[in-house]
């Protein structure tokens, strides 16, 4: 463990700084997300033709593909992110602490690209607005797809809320420090703040991060995001009680490694070995761990169903998922990781950071690629298979491809960009790490004298 | 379900009391469609169709999702209604009697100016396992449904039920292509349009100047026919335009692939109304076969005229004079009037048929052949002699019925597709229900051996898989597939 005492320097490091490799960083991510919009422009001109989807059944495609595959990718990394943060402070896993800010922010970007996704996958994004909205009070009693859009704006409402909140605290107490071409953005932040409201805002954020708990299981990954799939009778791939429970086994290991990379990325950049420590990584590791066996699990529960004496249409879809290279290469490379976890988990010299790294990565890779075959497979798959063009063709276009790139873009230059505006770190975390590191220092101290 | 009396009720309990209700006078017809009497000759001629004929139908008109409510009025000031018309278009199709011939594809191609591989009528043929697969075929149109998941998952309201007859259409101006509908239909008879349609809503509207709604706009303003613009979602729509009356009077109660079905296998028409085609054939299909088979072997009547003048007006000297009337023929004329109530009366398509015959009944008659005579009758085996001290009965429906079944046969079973999942579809399929594992073969005639002409004047060759079409628009088509 560093002896190096976390101080509010070290959290305003990212936004006092301005380094080459940031700009270089930046310029890539600009361009990702540039190539992708220039791709989308052409679609928009040309429509959908462009990418490799087609109709399913007499039409030999897939009505839904990578669009969708990595909307819900990107929607599971944005539960899982505010989960965790909400476990940090509801059950005050105060070791988490100096990520919970960035699971808050993971989530803020996720969402953004999921939304960006909803948009893109549309045939006709411009009338979202009229068309959704005019008719919400009627849509909203049936289709799960407007639960969905309701179930997002609503949780990006309430992550901005609450980052908002714990943000009041920190801009309040570092203004001085911070740069001031950006006053106008702090002041509209601060606005009214009083040191009064501190003890209320905590408790607020207690209170929605308990509300985010408790809602995970129905209303995030663990509920109207699969029944946009699970509830539809006529695709065998697709039904079963066990979606539920399976994504948000996937949000949350999706969410996990998505905050090791970036905690990683931020460690490496600003020297922050003493804020995210190698405790932290471990800590998060077995817990990736923990997910991934539960996400293995739900895997099974679902193929075993199907595979043994199941009914026609279940059988079908259950054969060709487990005999499809994609699934197996995603369920290989999210079982490593697990093997790696617990061989770490027993034997700590086997824990390495870019490990850490590279577990994250293949998780967010499994779980990706298991989503993108999810979506396809019902509609390779349906009871309804008579037709000699089912199942269909699909292969995601260099337009959809670049859409995934794109939108990774998307969420680096949105942390690019917040990082220059706010503390990733919350200020509570490094009041927190400097109590623990006085308490360590003490007994400490404490061991020395009774070596001595 | 078993074909038993109990329960065969044309109409379900609830719904028939509606009906009830809804004819004035109609007690009697109440108590028919409750299935509990025993002296109703239709009855009578249930038993004799045989197995198949009765079983799953039991539900025809009832709308178990009745009290759904519908939102098709979403548009006008956003509220729900609950209200039902009185309408239901839908369909039988009787598939032993397709011909595979993709007529109709083609037709529905034509009245809707559909790009390739668009096949909202779409048929196939089929192999499961038997031994004899030339009879397997399927033709697939949308069902219609009366419970349509399409329509519950719509996070638009574009996908919706028309009120005043059910049929089930996408609003093109609500539309915003989020393909959720073709994901929740059982069946696949989706298509969205992927790119630009080839044909212009310019050259469809110039096409169709005198029509009002140029077939695309329908009675309630909403763009719900012909092929869709780029983004949104299509498939097939029963022919709204032709229902509103925009076609003419003539075209109401028709749709275009029925037209032009050379074997008439499709029988369009208002699944609610007992004398409709769809609903007479689901009555008796056998009688629904006959009518149609024997239609193209009437002697014309100027024909029979000719014929019969100097001859004998007893049966045999009739039969004998006439070339193109032969006892069966007769029969079979005969005991189709036996087993229909208002022969040649309603405005069914069928009833032509029926007409046809009553035009060489009155030659017959008005040569002096008493067809109701009790000698005629026994002769043609329509009826039975009585006994010497009994009187004469009348005509025998159970004799007729089988005299039909033995001239047009009877169908091994009738079915809705996927019926278990509650989708409550209006077409009623006559045949052989494809089973889990049936695979599509060829077809006798395939579809590039059918070309379709549009509204620009030009004309494509049918597509039957239309990935192939769309494959050229995507950009970098890798060649594989997941
Ligand atoms: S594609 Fe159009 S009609 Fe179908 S569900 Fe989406 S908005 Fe509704």
């Amino acid at each position: 463990m560093s002896t190096k005492t976390p101080s509010e320097e070290d959290i305003l490091r990212p936004i006092n700084t301005f380094t080459k490799k940031y700009v270089a960083l930046y310029a890539v991510s600009a361009l990702a997300l540039g190539a992708f919009l220039v791709a989308w422009a052409y679609q928009l001109q040309q429509g959908l033709i462009v990418t490799g989807l087609g109709d399913w059944g007499s039409g030999g495609g897939s009505t839904w593909g990578l669009y969708i595959g990595a909307f819900i990718w990107w929607v599971g990394i944005a539960h899982g992110g505010i989960i965790l943060s909400a476990a940090v402070r509801l059950l005050g896993m105060d070791r988490y602490l100096p990520v919970a800010r960035l699971a808050e922010m993971l989530t803020l970007a996720g969402l953004s690209a999921a939304g960006f996704y909803i948009l893109v996958h549309m045939g006709r994004p411009d009338r979202m607005v009229t068309s959704v909205l005019g008719h919400f009070h009627i849509t909203v009693n049936n289709s799960p797809l407007v639960w969905d859009v309701t179930v997002i704006t609503a949780y990006f409402v309430m992550t901005a809320t609450y980052l908002g909140l714990t943000l009041r605290y920190d801009v309040h107490r570092l203004r001085d420090q911070l740069p001031d071409y950006l006053e106008p953005v702090y002041k509209i932040m601060t606005i009214g703040y009083t040191e009064k409201e501190d003890e209320v805002i905590e408790q607020m954020v207690w209170w929605l991060a308990l509300a985010v708990i408790i809602m995970a299981p129905l209303l995030l990954h663990g509920g109207v995001i699969p029944w946009l799939f699970s509830v539809l009778p006529a695709m065998p791939a697709w039904t079963g009680a066990v979606q539920g429970p399976q994504f948000l086994t996937i949000a949350l290991t999706s969410a996990i490694s998505g905050v090791i990379l970036i905690a990683y990325a931020f460690r490496r950049a600003y020297d922050w070995e003493h804020i995210f420590t190698d405790d932290i990584f471990r800590g998060l590791l077995l817990w990736l761990g923990f997910f991934c066996l539960l996400f293995l699990w739900l895997q099974v529960q679902q193929v075993v169903n199907g595979s043994f004496l199941g009914p026609t249409n279940k059988s079908v879809a259950t054969d060709a998922k487990i005999g499809h290279p994609v699934y197996l290469f995603s369920m290989g490379l999210v079982s490593a990781t697990l093997a790696y976890i617990f061989a770490q988990a027993i034997r700590p010299s086997l824990f390495s950071k870019p490990r850490a790294i590279v577990a994250g990565l293949a998780v967010l890779t499994g779980t990706f690629l298991e989503k993108l075959l999810f979506v396809v497979e019902g509609f390779l798959h349906p009871t309804f298979d008579i037709y000699a063009a089912t199942p269909g063709e699909y292969f995601p276009s260099i337009i959809e491809w670049l859409s995934l790139v794109g939108t990774i873009g998307m969420v680096v230059l949105f942390f690019l960009s917040l990082s220059k505006m706010v503390p990733v770190v919350e200020l509570h975390a490094i009041e927190h790490l400097n109590e623990d590191h006085a308490h360590e220092d003490t007994t400490a101290a404490t061991e020395q004298e009774v070596k001595a | 379900m078993s074909a038993d009396d109990e329960s065969f009720h044309p109409l379900g309990h609830e719904a028939a009391y509606e009906e009830a209700k809804k004819n004035a006078g109609g007690f009697a017809e109440m108590l028919k469609s409750l299935g509990g009497d025993g002296e109703d000759s239709r009855r009578g001629v249930m038993k004799k169709m045989g197995a198949g004929a009765a079983v799953g139908i039991g539900a025809w008109g009832t709308t178990q999702g009745g009290d759904e409510p519908s939102v098709s009025a979403a548009e006008a000031g956003g509220s729900e209604t609950t209200e039902q018309g009185d309408t239901q278009w839908g369909m039988t199709i009787d598939l032993e009697r397709c011909d595979g011939c993709l007529s109709c594809v083609k037709a529905c191609a034509q009245e809707n100016n559909l790009d390739q591989g668009v096949n909202w009528m779409y048929v196939l043929q089929y192999e499961d396992g038997g031994p004899d697969s030339s009879r397997n075929r399927l033709v697939r149109p949308c069902q219609h449904c009366t419970d349509a998941p399409c329509e519950k998952v719509c996070p638009t309201t574009a996908r919706h039920t028309r009120d005043k007859d059910g049929l089930v259409l996408t609003d093109y101006d609500v539309c915003i292509g989020c393909r959720y509908c073709q994901v929740a239909c059982p069946y696949g008879v989706n298509y969205f349009q992927w790119d630009e349609p080839d044909i212009s809503t310019e050259q469809i509207e110039e096409a169709h100047s005198d029509t009002e709604g140029h077939m695309m706009t329908d009675e309630r303003g909403r763009w719900v026919d012909s092929r869709a613009p780029r983004g949104v979602m299509s498939k097939c729509t029963m022919c709204p335009s032709r229902q509103d009356g925009f076609s003419g009077e003539e075209k109401v109660g028709t749709s275009a692939c029925e037209e032009m079905c050379p074997p008439d296998a499709i029988q369009f028409g208002d699944m609610k109304r007992e004398t409709s085609d769809p609903q007479r054939y689901i009555d008796n299909p056998a009688r629904g076969r006959a009518l149609v088979e024997m239609n193209s072997s009437l002697p014309s009547t100027s024909g029979l005229e000719e014929n019969l003048s100097g001859a004998g007006s007893d049966l045999e000297s009739v039969l004998e004079a006439s070339e193109d009337l032969d006892e069966e023929l007769l029969t079979v004329m005969k005991a189709a009037e036996i087993v229909t109530e208002n022969f040649g009366e309603d405005d069914a398509d069928s009833v032509q048929y029926e007409e046809a015959i009553l035009e060489v009944f009155d030659v017959l008659a008005s040569h002096g052949l008493d067809l109701g005579s009790q000698e005629v009758l026994v002769e043609l085996e329509l009826a039975s002699e009585p006994d010497e001290d009994e009187e004469f009965e009348g005509a025998d429906e159970e004799a007729a019925q089988e005299a039909l079944v033995d001239y047009s046969g009877s169908p091994s079973s009738n079915f809705k597709l996927l019926e278990d999942i509650g989708t409550n579809p209006n077409v009623v399929y006559f045949g052989n229900e494809p089973g889990p594992t049936a695979h599509q073969t060829e077809t006798p005639v395939a579809y590039s051996d059918m070309e379709a002409d549009r509204a620009d004047g030009g004309s494509i060759q049918l597509v039957d898989n239309r990935k192939d079409v769309l494959d050229e628009g995507t950009v970098g088509d890798f060649g594989v597939s997941l």
